[in-house]
């Protein structure tokens, strides 16, 4: 996206989130939430007899960080998802597009289409040794190290909202990155936090569960 | 007068304590360990409650969960079970079921016409005559028992949920239930052990000294073991199909109860035995208890039940309840030894047993009478994974039959033992239960696609070579000679289910709908052995051939709010949404979204935008990403309409049905390249029209190269609307020509606006003023907005709401999917005439349309204005034929206008009524009937279209 600038601040790292409240932390550190609402997110799509499983090198239900900090996720059988840092969409979607060549739906040998959802998502991580237990109180998955290990990429419902995430720890530390489509976003936060709450994280007023 | 013993060397209370509460009314203290009743009895007193359908006093009869004598209303909290809840300080406790007071309670009145109120009375008193059923009800519920909910005044917490995945679930933590889960723990797998009551123990906590020394020991274990997790104070309730399992967790810092929903591989069934009571002339009367309530109110909680006791003993149970009662200085009076057929015949007493006849013909006196007559397994889990029990004469008791591969039962429930054979017999099933739970967990990493591969042999499949535990004999004492109550929570005797078997209610599960007998909150774990009894001598069969009553979930009463949880509705908001709470937008709640009804003048805000410009949030509208080269075929066979010749930046309405013909959802479609193209639906129905679209595409044409991505959320769209949106538009918009030839209507161009580039700018309209849509990725959302309102200051520029939209697209005609039409509504109801295509080679629902066109008995959606004015028909306000109540359509719509100063109306008619000029008469809820006249146009403005194509 080129964005011009005679009409203000607007940049790709100007993102407005549905979530306008800092990161959540239980005093001990053993969950915190946070917002990740502008990170970049590329769909991909594309059936077995494309070269989109062959480029991308991740198979369903798993994820790969790639040297330039990119996390390329499986996330359906013929879908994958590209997470980077804020404003980065358009150099993602150029790069592919150069390896595919069939984009945008053109016809071809390989039907390979991309298209920028970063801001069709919102999302967020919350991290910690108890973050798996506040999950599991409103995502009914086992999410167990050994049935979702580090790397695991799956969709399940999250609150009643349907999510795709990706358990993505950092520094050896237990973390889930949780998208949902945008609209369901602060929703999705006030539910995550709240499932918290019971591991010492204060929500603060006007972001509980029932006031919302 | 205290019934608080000297210190017991099993006391489970804290008498460092002091917890003070009320009982009635009455300040009263316990100490920390005590159950409500355990503090209320030691106080001193006998009576507990009143009795369901007599009103019969009631004093303690397990003294334990199962207690049907114990419930108790607990500040705003009814129905608590006094037997099992902890004393708590300050608790308000009060007796449930009575009026005016507990000890002169008018529903007592009861027992002087308890002939006439036996088994069915409901069934037959009050079914005739059938008018008076309303005045029955409002009676009836005066009777209704239980405490009462105060929904103004709870301070009750939101209740809480929790998903698990143990390997093993172990229901009951006694001995058998903790050596399972120290022996499937140790063995690898992950283990959740579930105890009904307050600690690990099961029966050894009220046991002999050796036996609590076990028990700590186990229950220690069980605690440091790094695999197990231990919940107490908390009952398995069901199970489910795939071993999907409910647990009720009570008691827990973050709720009251917490419903926990578990998955487990095996789940072990260890609830050990109830004890049931005996069957005999006042066997319900205060002071009358179980061997096991004895034991634990002497042992756990150091009261002291009675003065002058008659013990009738069938089993070592009883017998040890004779030596706890001597040993704190109850005077036992007599021990009826039931395997020498000696019983208890009645006793006497109104508040407090007084005296007791037995079967030698002795009278004695005495104020308490303690049975030990038998155990009923508990089997609800078993036959909630598909067992039948069957019935063991010589031990008296129902046994396990057949069991799936995924649950194994040990303990009390299987057979009889000591402790150290319980436990043993429950680590040879933890040895199973993980054997059969590993290997299970290994094809679940093995095939769940976010999983690596296991790192581990998946382990070979052991054979179940328990060695059963023994089954003791136990004499079969179910009923003395006379008759008493079988059912304390219903209030069924062993005389109504004769009565009942008389009648024809012979069979187990019709004597058990007729009579209510095990239907309380106790489901059976005291009165269905004595009832299947009572019925088998009613009947001169055995006890085998009557069968059992098939045990469904809940194992337990559950809480309505703890399987309601805490409340996830969620709520989807537009980018713009938090612009609206704070410039004063009335919330409106559309489906999942919420959005703005109004800024608080919704006819002016409708004005505005017929005078000036306007702009409202459009965002729910749903809208897919299509792209691929066979877009165009799926277009032509979800919508009515053609599709394959719209070109590059032109867009065409289509309207979409189902097979059967009825409209299902409409929209606009436009195509922004060869091979992509933005699809527009009713907020309501995108996730519908999304799966539907997939459901063709993945099913039936899976050859078809198009791949669609819902993008609702990501494109917040604004609608500009008014004279002046051109105008406005021009000033923010950089790279699009907006000129009425440039961009004619129904055309979309993609673009920069307020220097946002990738927005897409559709020239359409729901108002009927000149308008543009524009969709704008929501992350910078916020700034077109205000940018569009700076902008627009000077031509009159305002936000407007829903209701506005509702105004303006009425006087324009514009119908909604599912408003003016219904889930009959073919496409000619919705007037959509030329726009279907019947010549198509294939369209969704074809037959029924080229049906539908042939038929002329369908409704007819028109427009229609009332001949006065001012009146403003409420939407669904029927059509009918002059002064009769024959309907002959509906008002759909209906709103005042404030461009024509009138009301406004859509309506579906009869066809005859159709026709431009026809009067038609609409009954108004108040009664009144006016007469209206259908239009020509569906529109009350601007018919034409001159003022949205400038």
């Amino acid at each position: 996206m080129s964005i011009r600038k005679e009409h203000g601040n607007v940049s790709e790292t100007t993102f407005n989130s549905p979530v306008d409240i800092g990161p959540l932390s239980a005093p001990d550190g053993s969950v915190t939430v946070a917002d990740a609402a502008s990170t970049t997110k590329v769909q991909i799509r594309g059936g077995a007899d494309t070269g989109a499983a062959a480029e991308l090198g991740v198979g369903y239900g798993r994820s790969q960080r790639r040297a330039d900090g990119a996390l390329v996720c499986g996330t359906r059988p013929d879908e994958w998802t590209i997470y980077a840092g804020a404003g980065q969409a358009s150099a993602i979607t150029a790069a592919l597009s150069e390896v595919f060549g069939h984009f945008q739906g053109e016809p071809g040998e390989g039907f390979v289409t991309v298209i920028d959802i970063t801001h069709g998502r919102a999302m967020l991580r919350i991290s910690g040794s108890n973050a798996t237990a506040a999950l599991n109180k409103i995502c009914n998955l086992d999410l167990s190290d050994e049935l979702t290990p580090d790397g695991a990429v799956f969709s399940a419902s999250v609150g009643n909202v349907g999510c795709d995430l990706v358990r993505d720890d950092e520094g050896g530390q237990t973390s889930f990155l949780i998208g949902c489509e945008r609209s369901f976003g602060k929703f999705l936060f006030i539910a995550v936090a709240d499932a918290c709450t019971e591991f010492g994280l204060s929500v603060p007023h006007g972001w509980e569960l029932h006031g919302h | 007068m205290s019934n608080r013993l000297t210190a017991q060397p099993g006391e489970i209370i804290d008498r460092s304590t002091s917890l003070s509460f009320t009982w009635n009314g009455k300040a009263v203290t316990g100490h920390q360990g005590d159950t409500i009743a355990s503090a209320i009895a030691a106080s001193g007193v006998d009576v507990f409650g009143r009795s369901m359908k007599y009103h019969r006093k009631r004093g303690i009869l397990t003294a334990d969960h199962w207690d049907p004598n114990l419930f108790v209303q607990v500040g705003d909290e009814p129905n608590v079970r006094a037997g099992s809840r902890r004393l708590e300080a300050g608790m308000v406790v009060s007796t449930q079921n009575v009026w005016p007071s507990l000890e002169f309670d008018l529903g007592a009145a009861n027992q002087l016409v308890g002939r006439f109120l036996s088994s069915g009375f409901y069934y037959k008193t009050f079914m005739r005559p059938k008018f008076l059923w309303p005045l029955y009800q409002k009676v009836l519920k005066k009777f209704a028992p239980g405490g009462r909910i105060h929904w103004e005044t709870s301070t009750h917490d939101a209740y809480d949920k929790r998903y698990v995945h143990p390997d093993v679930l172990v229901a009951g933590g006694g001995p058998a239930g903790m050596g399972a889960a120290l022996a499937a723990a140790d063995n690898g797998a992950s283990v959740l052990l579930v105890e009904q009551y307050g600690d690990l123990g099961g029966h050894l906590l009220w046991g002999d000294d050796a036996q609590r020394a076990q028990g700590a020991d186990l229950a220690a274990a069980c605690r440091a073991h790094a695999n197990i997790e231990v919940l107490v104070d908390s009952t398995v309730t069901g199970r489910y199909d795939h071993n999907w399992i409910s647990v009720m967790q009570r008691s827990h810092d973050i709720a009251p109860e917490r419903l926990i929903k578990a998955r487990a591989g095996v789940m072990v069934v260890a609830p050990g035995l109830v004890e049931r009571p005996y069957v005999f002339a006042g066997n319900d009367t205060p002071g009358v208890i179980l061997s096991g309530a004895a034991r634990r109110l002497i042992n756990l909680w150091a009261v002291k039940p009675g003065n002058r006791a008659v013990v009738m003993s069938a089993n070592a149970d009883g017998d040890a309840a004779v030596a706890d009662l001597e040993r704190v200085g109850v005077e036992v009076v007599a021990v009826l030894d039931a395997r020498k057929g000696e019983s208890i015949v009645s006793v006497e007493g109104k508040s407090r047993v007084s005296k007791v006849a037995l079967s030698d013909g002795r009278t004695l006196n005495a104020d308490l009478v303690v049975t030990a007559t038998g155990w009923t397994a508990p089997t609800s889990l078993l036959n909630m994974a598909g067992d039948r029990p069957v019935y063991d004469a010589t031990a008296a008791r129902y046994f396990s039959n057949s069991l799936p591969s995924n649950i194994l039962a040990t303990g009390g429930i299987t057979g009889d033992g000591s402790t150290a054979e319980l436990e043993a017999h429950g680590r040879a099933t933890g040895v199973l239960a993980a054997n059969r739970a590993l290997r299970r967990r290994h094809d679940r990493v093995a095939q769940t696609a976010r999983s690596n591969d296991p790192a581990w042999d998946k382990p070979a499949e052991m054979a179940d070579s328990r060695t059963p535990l023994n089954r003791v004999p136990h004499p079969e004492c179910y009923r003395s000679t006379t008759h008493g109550m079988v059912d304390f929570s219903e209030d069924v005797s062993s005389k109504d289910l004769i009565q009942a078997s008389k009648e024809g209610f012979d069979s187990i599960e019709l004597m058990k709908r007729y009579t209510t007998v095990t239907m309380g909150p106790s489901q059976g774990k005291l009165e269905t052995v004595n009832a299947a009894a009572v019925l088998a001598e009613a009947n001169q069969v055995s006890m085998a051939e009557i069968g059992t009553t098939v045990w469904r979930p809940p194992f337990a009463p559950i809480t309505l709010g703890a399987l309601a949880g805490r409340i996830h509705e969620p709520v989807r908001r537009s980018a713009l949404q938090d612009w609206h709470d704070a410039h004063g937008a009335a919330p409106l709640l559309a489906g999942q979204w919420v959005r703005p009804d109004h800024y608080g003048d919704p006819m002016g805000e409708a004005d505005n935008v017929r005078n000036n410009v306007g702009l409202i949030d459009v965002t729910p509208l749903g809208k897919l990403d299509l792209r691929g080269p066979d877009v165009s075929k799926l277009l032509e066979l979800v919508y009515v309409n053609k599709w394959s010749k719209l070109d590059i930046g032109r867009v065409r309405y289509g309207t979409m049905v189902a097979e059967d013909g009825v409209v299902s959802d409409d929209g606009v479609t436009g195509r922004l390249g060869e091979y992509h193209w933005l699809m527009t639906c009713t907020s309501s129905g995108a996730g519908a029209v999304w799966e539907m679209l997939e459901d063709w595409l993945q099913t039936y044409r899976p050859e078809w190269q198009v791949h669609v991505t819902a993008v609702t959320g990501g494109l917040t769209s604004i609608n500009v609307a008014g004279p002046h949106s051109r105008t406005l538009l021009e000033r923010i918009v950089e790279d699009v020509d907006l000129s009425a030839d440039a961009f004619p209507y129904f055309s979309v161009r993609q673009g920069t606006v307020a220097g946002v580039s990738d927005c897409i700018i559709w020239r359409i309209g729901f108002t009927g003023e000149l308008s543009y849509e524009v969709h704008v990725p929501s992350g910078h959302a916020l700034h077109v907005w205000e940018e569009l309102l700076a902008q627009g200051e000077d031509l009159g520029c305002r936000p407007f709401g829903v209701e506005a939209q509702r105004i303006l697209r009425l006087e324009k005609g514009h119908y909604i999917v599912g408003q003016d039409t219904d889930g009959l509504s073919k496409a000619p109801t919705a007037g959509l005439g030329g726009l279907v295509k019947l010549d198509k080679p294939d369209t969704i629902g074809l037959p029924e349309l080229k049906a539908a066109y042939e038929r002329t008995d369908l409704p007819i959606l028109v427009g229609v204005q009332t001949d006065d004015p001012e009146i403003v028909p409420e939407e669904a306000a029927q059509i009918v034929d002059g002064g009769s109540n024959t309907i002959l359509g509906r008002i759909t719509s209906s709103r005042m206008s404030p461009t024509l100063g009138r009301s406004v109306c859509l309506a579906q008619v009869d066809p005859s009524l159709a026709a431009a000029g026809s009067s038609i008469t609409v009954l108004l809820a108040d009664g009144r009937r006016v007469t209206a006249t259908v239009q020509e146009h569906h529109a009350h403005v601007d018919p034409e279209g001159a003022r949205q194509r400038v």
